[in-house]
Protein backbone atom coordinates (compact mmCIF):
# COMPACT_ATOMS: atom_id res chain seq x y z
CA UNK A 1 0.00 0.00 0.00
CA UNK A 2 1.33 3.40 -0.95
CA UNK A 3 0.30 6.10 1.51
CA UNK A 4 -0.48 9.72 0.89
CA UNK A 5 2.76 10.60 2.73
CA UNK A 6 4.80 8.34 0.42
CA UNK A 7 3.35 10.07 -2.60
CA UNK A 8 4.06 13.53 -1.22
CA UNK A 9 7.68 12.53 -0.52
CA UNK A 10 8.15 11.15 -4.04
CA UNK A 11 6.61 14.28 -5.57
CA UNK A 12 9.07 16.42 -3.59
CA UNK A 13 12.00 14.28 -4.78
CA UNK A 14 10.82 14.56 -8.39
CA UNK A 15 10.12 18.29 -7.97
CA UNK A 16 6.48 17.95 -8.93
CA UNK A 17 3.48 19.77 -7.56
CA UNK A 18 0.60 17.39 -6.87
CA UNK A 19 -1.26 19.46 -4.29
CA UNK A 20 -4.94 18.61 -4.08
CA UNK A 21 -4.42 15.32 -5.90
CA UNK A 22 -2.45 13.40 -3.26
CA UNK A 23 -5.23 10.84 -2.64
CA UNK A 24 -5.77 10.25 -6.35
CA UNK A 25 -2.08 9.69 -7.01
CA UNK A 26 -1.80 7.34 -4.01
CA UNK A 27 -4.68 5.24 -5.29
CA UNK A 28 -3.44 5.04 -8.92
CA UNK A 29 0.05 4.33 -7.64
CA UNK A 30 -1.16 1.39 -5.54
CA UNK A 31 -3.14 -0.06 -8.47
CA UNK A 32 -0.05 -0.01 -10.67
CA UNK A 33 2.22 -1.48 -7.96
CA UNK A 34 -0.33 -4.25 -7.40
CA UNK A 35 -0.25 -5.12 -11.10
CA UNK A 36 3.50 -5.28 -11.43
CA UNK A 37 3.68 -7.79 -8.58
CA UNK A 38 2.82 -10.29 -11.33
CA UNK A 39 6.58 -10.52 -11.97
CA UNK A 40 7.01 -12.33 -8.66
CA UNK A 41 5.44 -15.38 -10.34
CA UNK A 42 8.66 -15.83 -12.33
CA UNK A 43 11.81 -17.26 -10.79
CA UNK A 44 14.81 -15.05 -11.62
CA UNK A 45 17.26 -16.37 -9.00
CA UNK A 46 20.11 -17.14 -11.41
CA UNK A 47 19.10 -14.78 -14.18
CA UNK A 48 21.27 -11.80 -15.15
CA UNK A 49 19.78 -8.39 -15.98
CA UNK A 50 19.50 -7.20 -19.59
CA UNK A 51 20.21 -3.52 -20.11
CA UNK A 52 21.21 -3.48 -23.78
CA UNK A 53 19.28 -5.74 -26.12
CA UNK A 54 21.39 -5.76 -29.29
CA UNK A 55 24.64 -6.70 -27.55
CA UNK A 56 26.61 -3.48 -27.99
CA UNK A 57 29.31 -2.94 -25.36
CA UNK A 58 31.75 -0.09 -24.71
CA UNK A 59 30.92 2.11 -27.69
CA UNK A 60 33.54 4.85 -27.93
CA UNK A 61 33.88 7.81 -30.27
CA UNK A 62 36.35 7.14 -33.08
CA UNK A 63 38.39 10.28 -33.68
CA UNK A 64 36.43 13.38 -34.59
CA UNK A 65 33.38 11.84 -36.19
CA UNK A 66 31.10 13.64 -33.76
CA UNK A 67 31.34 17.27 -34.74
CA UNK A 68 27.90 18.28 -33.51
CA UNK A 69 28.15 21.52 -31.62
CA UNK A 70 26.13 24.65 -30.95
CA UNK A 71 27.14 28.30 -30.99
CA UNK A 72 26.80 30.32 -27.80
CA UNK A 73 23.81 32.14 -29.30
CA UNK A 74 22.11 28.84 -30.09
CA UNK A 75 22.68 27.54 -26.58
CA UNK A 76 21.23 30.70 -25.04
CA UNK A 77 18.31 31.19 -27.42
CA UNK A 78 15.84 29.13 -25.34
CA UNK A 79 17.09 30.09 -21.87
CA UNK A 80 14.58 31.78 -19.58
CA UNK A 81 17.05 34.32 -18.24
CA UNK A 82 20.47 35.31 -19.54
CA UNK A 83 22.96 37.50 -17.67
CA UNK A 84 26.24 38.61 -19.29
CA UNK A 85 26.05 35.80 -21.83
CA UNK A 86 25.39 33.15 -19.16
CA UNK A 87 22.25 31.29 -18.18
CA UNK A 88 20.87 32.59 -14.88
CA UNK A 89 19.55 30.10 -12.36
CA UNK A 90 18.04 30.39 -8.94
CA UNK A 91 20.47 29.95 -6.07
CA UNK A 92 21.06 26.32 -5.27
CA UNK A 93 22.20 26.78 -1.68
CA UNK A 94 20.42 28.73 1.03
CA UNK A 95 17.06 27.65 -0.27
CA UNK A 96 14.30 26.92 2.17
CA UNK B 1 -8.06 8.83 -60.72
CA UNK B 2 -6.28 9.53 -57.44
CA UNK B 3 -5.81 13.07 -56.13
CA UNK B 4 -2.12 13.95 -55.79
CA UNK B 5 -2.26 13.88 -51.98
CA UNK B 6 -3.66 10.34 -52.12
CA UNK B 7 -0.57 8.95 -53.84
CA UNK B 8 1.91 6.59 -52.25
CA UNK B 9 5.62 7.48 -52.22
CA UNK B 10 6.32 5.13 -55.12
CA UNK B 11 3.48 6.58 -57.22
CA UNK B 12 4.43 10.18 -56.37
CA UNK B 13 8.09 9.57 -57.27
CA UNK B 14 7.03 8.21 -60.64
CA UNK B 15 4.93 11.32 -61.34
CA UNK B 16 7.76 13.65 -60.32
CA UNK B 17 10.28 11.76 -62.46
CA UNK B 18 7.95 11.81 -65.48
CA UNK B 19 7.12 15.47 -64.73
CA UNK B 20 3.41 14.62 -64.74
CA UNK B 21 3.15 17.05 -61.82
CA UNK B 22 5.48 19.15 -59.69
CA UNK B 23 6.46 18.87 -56.05
CA UNK B 24 4.81 22.24 -55.50
CA UNK B 25 1.50 20.84 -56.82
CA UNK B 26 1.92 17.73 -54.67
CA UNK B 27 2.71 19.80 -51.57
CA UNK B 28 -0.19 22.17 -52.26
CA UNK B 29 -2.56 19.21 -52.63
CA UNK B 30 -1.51 18.03 -49.15
CA UNK B 31 -2.10 21.48 -47.67
CA UNK B 32 -5.51 21.69 -49.38
CA UNK B 33 -6.45 18.40 -47.71
CA UNK B 34 -5.13 19.66 -44.37
CA UNK B 35 -7.09 22.90 -44.73
CA UNK B 36 -10.22 20.94 -45.59
CA UNK B 37 -10.15 18.33 -42.84
CA UNK B 38 -7.62 19.09 -40.12
CA UNK B 39 -10.02 21.27 -38.15
CA UNK B 40 -11.87 18.00 -37.47
CA UNK B 41 -9.04 15.42 -37.52
CA UNK B 42 -6.56 17.64 -35.62
CA UNK B 43 -3.53 15.64 -36.71
CA UNK B 44 -1.09 18.57 -36.78
CA UNK B 45 0.22 20.73 -33.93
CA UNK B 46 2.42 22.88 -36.19
CA UNK B 47 2.30 23.57 -39.93
CA UNK B 48 5.16 25.11 -41.90
CA UNK B 49 3.48 25.91 -45.21
CA UNK B 50 5.84 28.63 -46.48
CA UNK B 51 8.92 26.60 -45.65
CA UNK B 52 7.40 23.48 -47.24
CA UNK B 53 6.47 25.26 -50.45
CA UNK B 54 9.97 26.76 -50.66
CA UNK B 55 11.47 23.26 -50.23
CA UNK B 56 9.10 21.93 -52.90
CA UNK B 57 10.10 24.70 -55.28
CA UNK B 58 13.75 23.87 -54.70
CA UNK B 59 12.99 20.22 -55.42
CA UNK B 60 11.30 21.14 -58.69
CA UNK B 61 14.32 23.22 -59.71
CA UNK B 62 16.62 20.27 -59.04
CA UNK B 63 14.40 17.89 -61.01
CA UNK B 64 14.33 20.33 -63.93
CA UNK B 65 18.05 20.96 -63.93
CA UNK B 66 19.28 17.40 -63.21
CA UNK B 67 16.59 15.15 -64.66
CA UNK B 68 15.46 11.86 -63.11
CA UNK B 69 19.06 10.87 -62.14
CA UNK B 70 18.77 13.28 -59.20
CA UNK B 71 16.49 10.75 -57.46
CA UNK B 72 19.43 8.37 -57.08
CA UNK B 73 21.13 10.94 -54.90
CA UNK B 74 17.92 12.25 -53.33
CA UNK B 75 15.48 9.33 -53.13
CA UNK B 76 12.66 11.33 -51.51
CA UNK B 77 13.07 14.51 -53.52
CA UNK B 78 9.89 16.59 -53.44
CA UNK B 79 7.89 14.10 -51.35
CA UNK B 80 5.81 15.79 -48.60
CA UNK B 81 5.71 14.14 -45.18
CA UNK B 82 4.35 14.74 -41.70
CA UNK B 83 6.74 14.56 -38.74
CA UNK B 84 5.85 13.45 -35.23
CA UNK B 85 6.39 16.36 -32.86
CA UNK B 86 9.06 14.58 -30.79
CA UNK B 87 11.69 14.90 -33.55
CA UNK B 88 13.91 17.91 -32.99
CA UNK B 89 13.59 20.18 -36.04
CA UNK B 90 15.92 23.15 -36.19
CA UNK B 91 13.98 26.40 -36.29
CA UNK B 92 10.59 24.66 -36.09
CA UNK B 93 8.79 24.43 -32.75
CA UNK B 94 9.18 20.99 -31.17
CA UNK B 95 6.97 20.29 -28.18
CA UNK B 96 6.34 16.53 -27.99
CA UNK B 97 2.76 17.87 -27.57
CA UNK B 98 3.63 19.05 -24.06
CA UNK B 99 3.15 22.37 -22.30
CA UNK B 100 6.62 21.80 -20.85
CA UNK B 101 8.18 22.35 -24.28
CA UNK B 102 5.59 24.76 -25.66
CA UNK B 103 7.44 27.52 -27.50
CA UNK B 104 10.72 25.58 -27.70
CA UNK B 105 12.52 26.17 -30.99
CA UNK B 106 15.36 23.61 -31.25
CA UNK B 107 18.80 24.84 -32.31
CA UNK B 108 19.60 21.46 -33.86
CA UNK B 109 18.13 18.80 -36.14
CA UNK B 110 17.45 15.14 -35.29
CA UNK B 111 19.38 12.60 -37.33
CA UNK B 112 16.21 11.14 -38.88
CA UNK B 113 14.81 14.49 -40.04
CA UNK B 114 18.29 15.47 -41.27
CA UNK B 115 18.44 12.27 -43.34
CA UNK B 116 14.97 12.95 -44.74
CA UNK B 117 16.01 16.53 -45.55
CA UNK B 118 19.17 15.29 -47.27
CA UNK B 119 17.02 12.84 -49.25
CA UNK B 120 14.93 15.79 -50.47
CA UNK B 121 11.73 15.17 -48.48
CA UNK B 122 9.46 18.17 -47.81
CA UNK B 123 8.27 18.55 -44.21
CA UNK B 124 4.67 19.78 -44.00
CA UNK B 125 4.49 20.13 -40.23
CA UNK B 126 4.60 18.37 -36.89
CA UNK B 127 1.96 15.93 -35.73
CA UNK B 128 0.11 15.54 -32.46
CA UNK B 129 1.01 12.79 -30.00
CA UNK B 130 0.50 11.80 -26.40
CA UNK B 131 2.55 14.37 -24.45
CA UNK B 132 6.13 13.03 -24.28
CA UNK B 133 4.68 9.88 -25.94
CA UNK B 134 3.07 8.90 -22.61
CA UNK B 135 0.04 7.08 -23.89
CA UNK B 136 -1.59 4.95 -26.53
CA UNK B 137 -4.48 7.14 -27.63
CA UNK B 138 -3.01 10.62 -28.36
CA UNK B 139 -5.53 11.86 -25.80
CA UNK B 140 -2.85 12.86 -23.31
CA UNK B 141 -1.56 15.55 -25.67
CA UNK B 142 -1.47 18.76 -23.65
CA UNK B 143 -2.98 20.63 -26.62
CA UNK B 144 -5.96 18.76 -28.10
CA UNK B 145 -7.20 15.32 -29.05
CA UNK B 146 -6.69 13.89 -32.52
CA UNK B 147 -9.56 11.80 -33.85
CA UNK B 148 -9.49 8.58 -35.81
CA UNK B 149 -10.28 9.42 -39.46
CA UNK B 150 -12.53 6.33 -39.63
CA UNK B 151 -14.84 7.59 -36.90
CA UNK B 152 -14.72 10.94 -35.15
CA UNK B 153 -15.79 9.38 -31.84
CA UNK B 154 -12.78 7.06 -31.77
CA UNK B 155 -9.14 7.60 -30.79
CA UNK B 156 -6.43 7.12 -33.42
CA UNK B 157 -4.23 5.16 -31.01
CA UNK B 158 -0.88 6.46 -29.90
CA UNK B 159 1.45 7.77 -29.18
CA UNK B 160 2.04 8.47 -32.92
CA UNK B 161 -1.70 9.14 -33.40
CA UNK B 162 -1.31 12.38 -35.35
CA UNK B 163 1.11 10.74 -37.78
CA UNK B 164 -1.18 7.75 -38.45
CA UNK B 165 -4.26 9.99 -38.80
CA UNK B 166 -2.46 12.34 -41.19
CA UNK B 167 -1.39 9.43 -43.40
CA UNK B 168 -4.83 7.83 -43.56
CA UNK B 169 -6.51 11.23 -44.13
CA UNK B 170 -4.18 11.69 -47.12
CA UNK B 171 -2.83 14.91 -45.65
CA UNK B 172 0.69 13.73 -46.44
CA UNK B 173 2.43 11.05 -48.49
CA UNK B 174 4.04 9.40 -45.46
CA UNK B 175 4.92 10.23 -41.86
CA UNK B 176 7.44 9.54 -39.15
CA UNK B 177 6.45 7.98 -35.84
CA UNK B 178 8.40 6.53 -32.96
CA UNK B 179 7.77 3.48 -30.85
CA UNK B 180 8.74 2.62 -27.30
CA UNK B 181 6.22 -0.21 -27.11
CA UNK B 182 3.36 -0.04 -29.58
CA UNK B 183 3.47 3.63 -30.57
CA UNK B 184 4.04 2.93 -34.28
CA UNK B 185 2.25 -0.41 -34.63
CA UNK B 186 -0.75 0.57 -32.48
CA UNK B 187 -1.89 3.73 -34.28
CA UNK B 188 -1.02 2.14 -37.64
CA UNK B 189 -3.37 -0.75 -36.76
CA UNK B 190 -6.18 1.46 -35.45
CA UNK B 191 -6.05 3.85 -38.43
CA UNK B 192 -5.45 1.22 -41.14
CA UNK B 193 -1.90 2.32 -42.03
CA UNK B 194 1.30 0.31 -42.48
CA UNK B 195 3.79 0.86 -39.65
CA UNK B 196 7.37 -0.36 -39.48
CA UNK B 197 8.98 -0.45 -36.02
CA UNK B 198 12.65 -1.21 -36.64
CA UNK B 199 15.06 -3.13 -34.43
CA UNK B 200 16.23 -1.07 -31.44
CA UNK B 201 19.34 0.79 -32.63
CA UNK B 202 18.57 0.37 -36.35
CA UNK B 203 17.46 4.01 -36.57
CA UNK B 204 19.23 6.76 -34.61
CA UNK B 205 17.47 8.24 -31.59
CA UNK B 206 19.57 11.42 -31.76
CA UNK B 207 17.27 14.42 -31.44
CA UNK B 208 14.16 12.42 -30.61
CA UNK B 209 12.66 13.54 -27.28
CA UNK B 210 13.50 10.59 -25.06
CA UNK B 211 10.86 8.46 -23.40
CA UNK B 212 12.39 5.08 -22.49
CA UNK B 213 15.87 5.17 -23.97
CA UNK B 214 16.41 1.40 -23.87
CA UNK B 215 13.48 0.72 -26.23
CA UNK B 216 12.78 3.99 -28.16
CA UNK B 217 12.76 3.22 -31.90
CA UNK B 218 11.99 5.85 -34.54
CA UNK B 219 10.32 4.54 -37.70
CA UNK B 220 7.91 5.25 -40.56
CA UNK B 221 4.11 5.10 -40.83
CA UNK B 222 2.97 4.90 -44.44
CA UNK B 223 0.15 3.96 -46.81
CA UNK B 224 1.85 0.70 -47.84
CA UNK B 225 4.62 -1.50 -46.49
CA UNK B 226 6.44 -0.84 -49.75
CA UNK B 227 6.59 2.86 -48.83
CA UNK B 228 7.53 2.16 -45.22
CA UNK B 229 10.42 -0.06 -46.35
CA UNK B 230 11.53 2.62 -48.78
CA UNK B 231 11.71 5.23 -45.99
CA UNK B 232 13.29 2.84 -43.48
CA UNK B 233 16.24 2.22 -45.76
CA UNK B 234 16.86 5.98 -45.91
CA UNK B 235 16.65 6.70 -42.17
CA UNK B 236 18.44 3.55 -40.91
CA UNK B 237 22.12 3.26 -40.04
CA UNK B 238 24.89 3.80 -37.52
CA UNK B 239 25.02 7.33 -36.18
CA UNK B 240 28.06 8.62 -34.26
CA UNK B 241 25.64 10.86 -32.36
CA UNK B 242 23.77 7.87 -30.89
CA UNK B 243 26.06 5.37 -29.19
CA UNK B 244 23.27 2.78 -29.11
CA UNK B 245 22.76 2.88 -32.89
CA UNK B 246 23.98 -0.30 -34.53
CA UNK B 247 26.93 -0.73 -36.90
CA UNK B 248 25.11 -3.69 -38.53
CA UNK B 249 24.98 -3.06 -42.26
CA UNK B 250 21.74 -1.57 -43.63
CA UNK B 251 20.20 -3.74 -46.32
CA UNK B 252 18.14 -2.36 -49.20
CA UNK B 253 14.76 -3.21 -47.67
CA UNK B 254 12.95 -1.75 -50.66
CA UNK B 255 14.92 -3.43 -53.45
CA UNK B 256 14.62 -6.77 -51.63
CA UNK B 257 10.85 -6.70 -51.21
CA UNK B 258 10.33 -9.25 -53.99
CA UNK B 259 13.32 -11.28 -52.95
CA UNK B 260 11.48 -13.92 -50.96
CA UNK B 261 10.17 -17.45 -51.37
CA UNK B 262 7.26 -17.77 -48.97
CA UNK B 263 7.35 -21.56 -49.11
CA UNK B 264 10.65 -21.33 -47.22
CA UNK B 265 9.20 -19.11 -44.50
CA UNK B 266 8.04 -20.52 -41.17
CA UNK B 267 5.75 -18.22 -39.21
CA UNK B 268 5.13 -18.94 -35.54
CA UNK B 269 1.67 -18.43 -34.09
CA UNK B 270 2.10 -18.06 -30.31
CA UNK B 271 -0.79 -19.60 -28.38
CA UNK B 272 -0.39 -17.03 -25.59
CA UNK B 273 -1.03 -14.14 -28.02
CA UNK B 274 -4.40 -15.64 -28.90
CA UNK B 275 -5.33 -16.68 -25.34
CA UNK B 276 -5.67 -13.10 -24.10
CA UNK B 277 -9.03 -11.42 -24.43
CA UNK B 278 -9.38 -10.52 -28.11
CA UNK B 279 -12.38 -8.82 -29.67
CA UNK B 280 -14.14 -11.43 -31.86
CA UNK B 281 -13.85 -9.23 -34.98
CA UNK B 282 -10.10 -8.82 -34.44
CA UNK B 283 -9.61 -12.55 -33.88
CA UNK B 284 -11.55 -13.35 -37.05
CA UNK B 285 -9.64 -10.92 -39.29
CA UNK B 286 -6.25 -11.98 -37.95
CA UNK B 287 -7.12 -15.68 -38.39
CA UNK B 288 -8.14 -14.88 -41.97
CA UNK B 289 -4.80 -13.12 -42.52
CA UNK B 290 -3.00 -16.20 -41.21
CA UNK B 291 -4.97 -18.35 -43.67
CA UNK B 292 -3.89 -15.98 -46.43
CA UNK B 293 -0.22 -16.40 -45.48
CA UNK B 294 -0.75 -20.17 -45.62
CA UNK B 295 -2.35 -19.83 -49.03
CA UNK B 296 0.67 -17.81 -50.17
CA UNK B 297 2.89 -20.73 -49.23
CA UNK B 298 4.15 -19.85 -45.75
CA UNK B 299 4.20 -22.54 -43.10
CA UNK B 300 2.29 -21.60 -39.94
CA UNK B 301 3.48 -23.28 -36.75
CA UNK B 302 1.62 -23.16 -33.43
CA UNK B 303 4.12 -22.37 -30.70
CA UNK B 304 4.55 -21.50 -27.05
CA UNK B 305 5.77 -18.09 -26.00
CA UNK B 306 5.83 -16.57 -22.51
CA UNK B 307 2.52 -14.89 -21.70
CA UNK B 308 2.60 -11.23 -22.75
CA UNK B 309 1.04 -10.35 -19.36
CA UNK B 310 4.55 -10.42 -17.85
CA UNK B 311 5.73 -7.91 -20.40
CA UNK B 312 3.14 -5.46 -19.13
CA UNK B 313 4.83 -5.62 -15.72
CA UNK B 314 8.36 -5.35 -17.14
CA UNK B 315 7.46 -2.56 -19.50
CA UNK B 316 5.60 -0.55 -16.87
CA UNK B 317 8.63 -0.58 -14.55
CA UNK B 318 11.31 0.02 -17.20
CA UNK B 319 9.41 2.73 -18.98
CA UNK B 320 8.38 4.66 -15.84
CA UNK B 321 11.95 4.41 -14.48
CA UNK B 322 13.54 5.64 -17.69
CA UNK B 323 10.89 8.36 -18.03
CA UNK B 324 11.64 9.69 -14.54
CA UNK B 325 15.33 9.82 -15.38
CA UNK B 326 14.90 11.35 -18.84
CA UNK B 327 12.42 13.99 -17.72
CA UNK B 328 14.54 14.95 -14.71
CA UNK B 329 16.61 17.07 -17.09
CA UNK B 330 13.66 19.34 -17.85
CA UNK B 331 14.21 22.16 -15.40
CA UNK B 332 12.86 25.08 -17.41
CA UNK B 333 16.17 26.93 -17.06
CA UNK B 334 18.07 26.18 -20.26
CA UNK B 335 14.99 25.59 -22.40
CA UNK B 336 11.32 24.70 -21.97
CA UNK B 337 9.04 25.69 -19.15
CA UNK B 338 9.14 24.95 -15.43
CA UNK B 339 8.04 21.66 -13.92
CA UNK B 340 4.56 22.87 -12.96
CA UNK B 341 3.74 22.41 -16.65
CA UNK B 342 3.88 18.62 -16.62
CA UNK B 343 0.51 17.04 -17.38
CA UNK B 344 -1.21 14.50 -15.14
CA UNK B 345 -0.02 11.44 -17.09
CA UNK B 346 3.61 12.58 -17.07
CA UNK B 347 3.52 13.31 -13.35
CA UNK B 348 2.10 9.86 -12.69
CA UNK B 349 4.87 8.19 -14.70
CA UNK B 350 7.71 10.30 -13.30
CA UNK B 351 6.59 9.56 -9.76
CA UNK B 352 6.27 5.82 -10.22
CA UNK B 353 9.68 5.73 -11.89
CA UNK B 354 11.21 7.78 -9.09
CA UNK B 355 9.82 5.21 -6.66
CA UNK B 356 10.95 2.09 -8.56
CA UNK B 357 14.47 3.50 -8.88
CA UNK B 358 14.74 4.65 -5.27
CA UNK B 359 17.02 3.06 -2.69
CA UNK B 360 15.34 0.09 -1.08
CA UNK B 361 12.99 -0.56 -3.98
CA UNK B 362 15.46 -0.76 -6.87
CA UNK B 363 16.06 -4.50 -6.49
CA UNK B 364 12.41 -5.37 -6.02
CA UNK B 365 11.28 -3.48 -9.09
CA UNK B 366 13.87 -2.21 -11.59
CA UNK B 367 16.37 -5.02 -11.18
CA UNK B 368 13.61 -7.66 -11.12
CA UNK B 369 12.14 -6.21 -14.34
CA UNK B 370 15.53 -6.29 -16.08
CA UNK B 371 15.89 -9.96 -15.10
CA UNK B 372 12.46 -10.85 -16.45
CA UNK B 373 13.49 -8.96 -19.57
CA UNK B 374 16.30 -11.50 -19.94
CA UNK B 375 13.73 -14.31 -19.73
CA UNK B 376 11.68 -12.63 -22.47
CA UNK B 377 14.76 -12.19 -24.70
CA UNK B 378 15.76 -15.85 -24.17
CA UNK B 379 12.19 -16.94 -24.90
CA UNK B 380 12.26 -15.14 -28.28
CA UNK B 381 15.73 -16.49 -29.10
CA UNK B 382 14.46 -20.00 -28.51
CA UNK B 383 11.42 -19.31 -30.70
CA UNK B 384 13.58 -17.98 -33.54
CA UNK B 385 15.50 -21.26 -33.59
CA UNK B 386 12.26 -22.79 -34.84
CA UNK B 387 10.59 -20.04 -36.89
CA UNK B 388 11.56 -17.07 -39.09
CA UNK B 389 9.02 -14.70 -37.63
CA UNK B 390 6.00 -14.48 -35.35
CA UNK B 391 2.46 -13.45 -36.22
CA UNK B 392 -0.33 -12.08 -34.05
CA UNK B 393 -2.92 -9.34 -33.71
CA UNK B 394 -1.38 -5.87 -33.27
CA UNK B 395 -4.05 -4.70 -30.83
CA UNK B 396 -6.59 -6.77 -28.86
CA UNK B 397 -9.53 -4.68 -30.17
CA UNK B 398 -10.35 -1.99 -32.73
CA UNK B 399 -9.95 1.70 -31.81
CA UNK B 400 -11.69 2.68 -28.57
CA UNK B 401 -14.06 5.58 -28.06
CA UNK B 402 -12.62 8.94 -27.08
CA UNK B 403 -12.55 9.17 -23.29
CA UNK B 404 -12.30 5.41 -22.64
CA UNK B 405 -8.51 5.35 -22.20
CA UNK B 406 -8.73 7.68 -19.20
CA UNK B 407 -10.58 5.02 -17.23
CA UNK B 408 -7.51 2.88 -16.45
CA UNK B 409 -4.19 4.03 -14.94
CA UNK B 410 -2.43 1.47 -17.13
CA UNK B 411 -4.56 1.82 -20.25
CA UNK B 412 -1.61 2.12 -22.61
CA UNK B 413 0.22 -0.85 -21.15
CA UNK B 414 -2.88 -3.04 -21.39
CA UNK B 415 -3.68 -1.99 -24.97
CA UNK B 416 -0.09 -2.45 -26.08
CA UNK B 417 0.17 -5.90 -24.49
CA UNK B 418 0.88 -7.57 -27.84
CA UNK B 419 3.61 -5.10 -28.81
CA UNK B 420 5.39 -5.00 -25.46
CA UNK B 421 7.26 -8.34 -25.46
CA UNK B 422 8.93 -7.60 -28.81
CA UNK B 423 9.59 -3.97 -27.87
CA UNK B 424 11.27 -4.98 -24.60
CA UNK B 425 13.45 -7.42 -26.57
CA UNK B 426 14.25 -4.73 -29.18
CA UNK B 427 12.84 -6.77 -32.05
CA UNK B 428 11.54 -5.29 -35.31
CA UNK B 429 7.80 -5.44 -36.00
CA UNK B 430 5.37 -4.50 -38.72
CA UNK B 431 1.67 -3.79 -38.49
CA UNK B 432 -0.37 -3.98 -41.67
CA UNK B 433 -4.14 -3.74 -42.13
CA UNK B 434 -6.04 -7.04 -42.55
CA UNK B 435 -9.64 -5.92 -42.90
CA UNK B 436 -12.38 -4.03 -41.11
CA UNK B 437 -14.42 -4.97 -38.07
CA UNK B 438 -17.46 -2.73 -37.38
CA UNK B 439 -16.05 -0.49 -40.10
CA UNK B 440 -12.83 0.05 -38.12
CA UNK B 441 -9.42 -1.21 -39.30
CA UNK B 442 -7.79 -4.30 -37.78
CA UNK B 443 -4.01 -4.74 -37.86
CA UNK B 444 -1.98 -7.93 -38.03
CA UNK B 445 1.63 -7.82 -36.87
CA UNK B 446 4.76 -9.67 -37.85
CA UNK B 447 7.70 -9.77 -35.44
CA UNK B 448 11.19 -10.71 -36.60
CA UNK B 449 14.68 -11.37 -35.33
CA UNK B 450 17.03 -8.48 -34.61
CA UNK B 451 18.00 -6.74 -37.89
CA UNK B 452 15.76 -9.02 -39.96
CA UNK B 453 13.78 -6.08 -41.39
CA UNK B 454 14.49 -7.35 -44.90
CA UNK B 455 12.60 -10.60 -44.50
CA UNK B 456 9.87 -8.99 -42.43
CA UNK B 457 9.20 -6.32 -45.07
CA UNK B 458 9.21 -8.84 -47.90
CA UNK B 459 6.68 -11.13 -46.19
CA UNK B 460 4.38 -8.19 -45.40
CA UNK B 461 4.74 -6.98 -48.98
CA UNK B 462 3.76 -10.41 -50.33
CA UNK B 463 0.57 -10.11 -48.25
CA UNK B 464 -0.21 -6.61 -49.57
CA UNK B 465 0.40 -7.71 -53.16
CA UNK B 466 -2.17 -10.48 -52.72
CA UNK B 467 -4.77 -8.44 -50.81
CA UNK B 468 -6.26 -4.95 -50.93
CA UNK B 469 -6.90 -4.22 -47.24
CA UNK B 470 -4.24 -1.50 -47.34
CA UNK B 471 -6.28 0.29 -50.02
CA UNK B 472 -9.26 0.78 -47.65
CA UNK B 473 -9.64 4.46 -46.88
CA UNK B 474 -11.90 6.28 -44.42
CA UNK B 475 -14.72 8.48 -45.71
CA UNK B 476 -13.61 11.91 -44.54
CA UNK B 477 -16.79 13.61 -45.71
CA UNK B 478 -18.58 11.59 -43.02
CA UNK B 479 -16.53 13.35 -40.33
CA UNK B 480 -18.00 16.76 -40.98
Amino acid sequence: MISKDDVVKIATLAKLDISGQEELFASLFSQTIDYIKILEELDTKDVAETYQVTGLVNVFQQGLENRATLTKEEVLQNAKEVTNGLISTKGVFDRE
Amino acid sequence: MKQLNELTIIEALEGLKQKTFTSVALTQACFEQIEKYDDVVKAFVTLVKDRALAEAEEADLLINSHGPEIFEEKPLLGIPYACKDNYSTKGVQTTASSNMLKGYIPPYESTVTQKLKDAGAVMLGKTNMDAFAHGSSTETSDFFKTINPWNKNKVPGGSSGGSASAVMSDMCIFSTGSETAGSIRGPAAWCGASGFKPTYGRVSRYGVVAMASSTDSPGPIAKTIEDASYVLKIIAGKDPLDATSSPTEVEDYFANLNNIDLSKIKIGKPKSYFEIELEPGVREKVEQAIEKFKELGAQIVEMDLLSPKYSIGVYTILQRSEVSSNLARLDGIRYGNDRTNFGFESKKRIMLGTYTLSAGYYDAYYSKAQKVRTLIVDDFNKAFNEVDMIIGPTMPCVALNLGDPEKSPMFGELMDVLAEPSAIAGLPGISIPCGLSDNMPVGVQLIGKHFDENKLGAVAYAFQKATDYHLNKPNLEGLK
